[in-house]
């Protein structure tokens, strides 16, 4: 089953985004869970239309709750495993977060979980950027930066209520805190056009580590060419994680592989098992052979030599 | 879960994913320990895999070995025989001394 995880700051307009999808049918299959750290839902009652819902109030699913989240997703493969063969069985399961939810914990805690590892595999992290506040939210919220750097896919809401030239900085500020990430913008859930921010001048982060002597966190962009082979790669990224795991947050890129084109993703020191994507349509134009690395504490250019000093070992 | 071990059955290791036959599957396990037998001597650790038998032997120079199911239990492995992670962003991998 594919999880897809919707997160994004409180009041980003996460549900106003779902229900649009749910109105419009795209996500008719799913099973929604929401999650809403206080104790009295509201969220499940704009969804309705979704087929199955299951709703966790009173705590996050990342932190407190996230134990209440594993016995539900449990529940929800063990019901799928004893649907008859010939029955449509259950394909994707989305994951409404809190406001306060941090999504890599709970995809950590999907991949550490013996059983929901072999039935789950976390396909999106979508998080749901809010035009008008994010970037306040992103001076001063260490969580609100955390949500951003691990999204697969940011949805920039209320974009018809936001002036262009913020807008414009907003879009820039989050592309230079995760370059990996697809930015599209959305208002009451529809797709709207984004502005482009070639030439917008991305907003200075203040640091929000505490101590003030965490190094910034920074992309790197590792090119696999052909002197660099899949299984050295994978022995030197495993051997990297287990190093430095805490320090390397987000590693995602295609890989060409004698198995195909292998989607290599991970967060913090999970990663997810590599999916083999099919070849390329015309008209896409995803870079392959690429991987980018999301960490801090080290330089960009010692993962490139340490990299070829394993792919060199012959 | 496998009935004769007890193990659950690991969905196997995501390093491993890039071959899908079985001669790319062994090329790639010769490929793994070449470069595992270049990385780890710096440590003090040897890595042996003859593809005979399942997983990946490491080995200390005193001799005394263990056998370790894939790259995440060599790394694991390797840090409790070692005393510290074998980084790869350590001076030695990275040219400057």
């Amino acid at each position: 089953m594919r999880l897809t995880v919707l997160g994004g700051y409180l009041g980003s307009g996460k549900t106003t985004w779902l229900r649009h999808q749910l109105h419009e049918g795209a996500l008719a299959d799913a099973f929604v869970v929401v999650n809403e750290a206080a104790e009295t839902p509201v969220d499940d009652v704009l969804l309705t239309r979704s087929s199955r819902i299951a709703v966790l109030a009173g705590g996050c699913a990342c932190c407190t709750a996230r134990a209440d989240l594993l016995t539900l997703l449990k529940g929800i493969c063990d019901e799928r495993s004893r649907t008859a063969s010939g029955d449509e069985r259950l394909q994707r399961i989305v994951l409404e977060t809190s406001g306060l939810a941090d999504p890599g914990p709970i995809v950590e805690a999907i991949r550490a979980d013996p059983i929901l590892v072999h039935h789950i595999v976390v396909s999106e992290i979508i998080v749901a950027i809010d035009a008008l506040h994010a970037l306040a939210q992103l001076r001063g919220e260490p969580l609100g930066r955390r949500q951003v750097e691990i999204a697969d896919r940011l949805i920039v809401t209320k974009v018809d209520a936001a002036e262009e030239a913020a807008l414009a900085r907003l879009l820039a500020t989050l592309h230079t805190i995760n370059p990996g990430a697809a930015i599209s913008g959305a208002v009451k859930g529809s797709e709207v056009a984004l502005p482009s921010w070639a030439d917008a001048e991305p907003e200075s982060l203040p640091d929000l580590s505490g101590d003030g002597e965490r190094p910034a966190i920074f992309p790197t962009k590792l090119v696999i060419d052909e002197t660099i082979d899949w299984t050295a790669f994978s022995v030197w990224l495993s051997a990297l994680l287990h190093a430095r795991g805490d320090d390397v947050m987000r590693v995602k890129g295609v890989v060409r592989t004698p198995a195909g084109r292998l989607l290599v993703q991970s967060v913090r020191k999970i990663v997810q098992s590599p999916e083999i994507v099919p070849e390329q349509v015309d008209g896409e134009r995803r870079e392959d052979n690429t991987i980018v690395v999301i960490g801090r504490g080290y330089r960009g250019d010692d993962l490139r030599k340490s990299l070829r000093h394993f792919a060199g070992q012959r | 879960m496998c009935a004769s071990c007890g193990f659950p059955a690991a969905a196997g290791h995501w390093t491993e994913a890039g071959a899908s036959t079985a001669p790319d599957r062994l090329r790639a396990r010769f490929r793994r320990a070449e470069v595992l037998k270049a990385v780890l001597p710096s440590y003090g650790l040897t890595a042996h895999d003859g593809a005979q038998v399942p997983g990946i032997q490491l080995s200390t120079l005193s001799g005394s070995h263990t056998i370790v199911r894939d790259l995440e239990e060599v790394w694991a492995t390797a840090e409790k025989l070692t005393g510290s992670p074998i980084d790869p962003l350590d001076p030695r991998f990275i040219g400057g001394e």
